[in-house]
């Protein structure tokens, strides 16, 4: 059935579908309307989710994390400052290795105050051992949701999942999303399956001291169960199509005119479509270049990006996020991949919007820069109506 | 100790949930534990979000399991308390245990915000200037429908409110006074004796609030008058952490039992 949705309202419909047994929630700004759907559903009867109201988001995954080793399917969702606030329970889900479906609707880190999108939450969670997959519309959203309960609870993976998607510009802006039939979808997930259940008749225990080696080799296992995930996700994807036959999900990431492109360009979440856009009309210009849409951050699918970007005479890669003095997280990620030049712009952040017109502007001198062989490595690209807008250099108050 | 006697009165169906501090240490290496309980080990601040979910899950999965918390002072008093709190106010159903021992014994001995005043720490070492932060009246401002005080020094008043609580749907609290010597600075083999002095002085009440309904214990009921109290210092006196008191820090520790006990009396 197709419906014009928001993300947020496809997130809390895949929930729906998955016959999720307890989420732990707590509202955040852009997030929040997935919980409050979640909550009307529940009050109309059409789920039997125990729905936990909690007191902040340290206690959200703490809720969620307490139903999922206990055996039940399990979600959250948060953004920004409550994923920071989370952050210590994140680690703690890893590296119990349960798992678990968490859905960040991304939105841009304080001090200042901000509430626009930005991806840098999402991505600073690169170390913590989940594994992270970004959407670029509603309709991903909903398909990324399914698949992460199937994925992280596949006995070759038990490792928990979330899936990024951007604040305000897919959590709340409403598209055509075919939505599943609980049918299919009950044929796609099977009952939940876990690695261990705390359970008085298991007598299982977790969490308590490890010897430095087991504890080293814990850590290897989630290493090895992440790197490992590839070929399940893909598995995963192509079983997908039974369920959204309208889908494609054969590959972790998303390759876009690239075969015959001398330059690439490379992003990730909902502006990757305002760049194909700027892509094809570069193109009826004569400028070769194609685009790279990096769905999983982790894992990272290094055999695909090489195979995709290792030919290229010049890889730019667009990041909406940033590791402060080292650029975008994508960029370094990227650049780790290849041995062929590559390029980092910092983007977007704290909600500049990203037009069509922008991107061709920053692509075009991007691949200018790399064909006279000198380029800076990292460039902050500012709109052309937001370049006339001055900064302060902090300085000294006393 | 205290271990054991839940062992004893809550019976094989419990599963728990160990918040950092002592219990983490002592139930040995994982992945087995000596507990005889499955445990969900976990941060300090998130035990009693992680026994929400916990008891939801085996109520999704109709099994009747006793979801118990086990916590220190300082995972309930301070760094757990707003979670401790939320699930108060929610009226989750499992028994919370805070093991209180008066600071931060794990890490070495730190004042908490469950130190009594006067009391040295190894991070107030001329004394604790504040008052002990009063956890069983915050608990009853909660309304929850079970907060219980015991001490080590009383097994059997222990082992009964356990029991006791273990009836009762909805959130329980008990807390335990677990003299420790090594923080407290007096012989280990004097523990229960303390923790039976700190009733004596009615330094410690042992209560029970069930529903609203107050019921003090046989071993405190002299407390209710000031005559009949056994003097404070009989149980300062033998702690070390005591030895810098003043006379001052005396007569605000004694203000603190009477203010305890007025306002237990005005609500029984």
């Amino acid at each position: 059935m197709m419906k014009i949705i928001s993300g947020n309202e496809a997130v809390a419909l895949a929930v729906k579908l998955a016959r999720v047994g307890v989420v732990g929630i707590y509202p955040i700004t852009p997030q929040t309307t997935i919980i409050e759907e979640l909550a009307e559903m529940k009050a109309r009867g059409e789920i039997s989710t125990d729905v936990v109201r909690v007191e902040s988001e340290h206690s959200a995954m703490g809720v969620t994390l307490g139903a999922a080793v206990s055996g039940v399917r399990a979600f959250t969702a948060t953004s920004s400052q409550g994923l920071l606030y989370m952050h210590e329970m994140v680690w703690w889900a890893a590296g119990s290795r349960a798992p678990i479906v968490m859905v960040v609707a991304t939105r841009a880190v304080g001090a200042p105050w901000n509430i626009w999108n930005e991806n840098t939450d999402f991505m600073s969670e690169r170390d913590s051992g989940w594994i992270m997959a970004f959407a670029s519309s509603p309709q991903e959203a909903l398909d990324l949701t399914l698949q992460a309960f199937r994925i992280s609870e596949d006995p070759r993976v038990f490792v928990p999942m979330m899936v990024g998607m951007d604040g305000f510009i897919l959590s709340h802006t409403k598209t055509n999303v075919y939505i599943p039939s609980q049918e299919d979808v009950d044929a796609f997930i099977p009952p939940r399956r876990q690695p261990y259940v705390i359970d008085p008749e298991t007598q299982e225990s977790m969490g308590n001291i490890f010897q430095p080696v087991h504890y080293m080799k814990l850590r290897q296992s989630i290493n090895d169960a992440i790197a490992d995930s590839k070929d399940v996700i893909r598995e995963v994807g192509r079983e997908y199509e039974k369920v959204n036959p309208l889908a494609d999900y054969k590959t972790l990431n998303v390759e876009y005119k690239l075969e015959d492109a001398d330059y690439a360009v490379v992003t990730m979440g909902a502006w990757s479509l305002d760049a194909m856009e700027a892509v094809d009309r570069l193109r009826e210009r004569g400028i070769s270049v194609g685009l790279y849409r990096v769905r999983y951050v982790r894992p990272w699918a290094e055999d695909e990006i090489l195979r995709a970007l290792g030919d290229k005479k010049g890889v730019i890669v667009f990041d909406r996020a940033t590791s402060l003095g080292r650029g975008g997280p994508l960029y370094l990620e990227v650049k780790a991949s290849l041995n062929n030049p590559v390029k980092g712009v910092v983007a977007g952040l704290g909600g500049v919007s990203m037009n069509k017109k922008d991107f061709m502007e920053a692509i075009s001198t991007s691949i200018e820069e790399m064909k006279r062989g000198s380029f800076r490595e990292v460039t902050w690209y500012y709109p052309s109506e937001v370049k006339e807008v001055e900064l302060g250099t902090p300085r000294s108050a006393i | 100790m205290a271990m054991r006697m839940v062992g004893m009165a809550l019976g094989k169906n419990v599963a728990m949930v160990v918040v950092a501090g002592c219990s983490s240490v002592i139930q040995g290496i994982g992945p087995k534990n000596a507990y005889g309980y499955p445990v969900l080990n976990i941060a300090f601040a998130a035990g009693p979000a992680a026994a929400s979910g916990m008891w939801r899950a085996f109520k999704q999965r109709n099994k009747d399991v006793t979801v118990v918390v086990w916590a220190g002072d300082g995972g309930t008093a301070d760094i757990g308390f707003a979670s401790l709190s939320g699930a108060a106010e929610r009226n989750e159903d499992f028994i919370y245990l805070c093991v209180d021992n008066e600071a931060y014994m794990n890490s070495g001995g730190q004042r908490s915000g469950s130190t009594p005043h006067g009391a040295v720490t190894t991070t107030t070492p001329e004394g604790k200037k504040e008052n002990k932060k009063e956890l069983l009246f915050i608990m009853l401002d909660h309304n929850v429908p079970y907060v219980a005080t015991a001490s080590v020094g009383y097994p059997h008043d222990l082992m009964d409110k356990l029991k006791r609580a273990k009836e009762v749907n909805g959130f329980r609290y008990i807390q335990i006074l677990t003299p420790d010597p090594y923080g407290w600075l007096f012989d280990p083999s004097k523990t229960a004796e303390v923790g039976k002095l700190a009733v004596q002085t009615c330094y410690w009440p042992l209560i029970e609030v069930v529903n609203g309904k107050v019921r003090i214990s046989n071993e405190s009921l002299h407390c209710l008058k000031k005559e009949t109290r056994r003097p404070l210092k009989d149980f300062l006196s033998v702690q070390g952490r005591y030895k810098k008191l003043s006379e001052r820090d005396y007569l605000e520790l004694e203000k603190f039992v009477d203010d305890l006990w007025e306002r237990i009396i005005s609500m029984s």
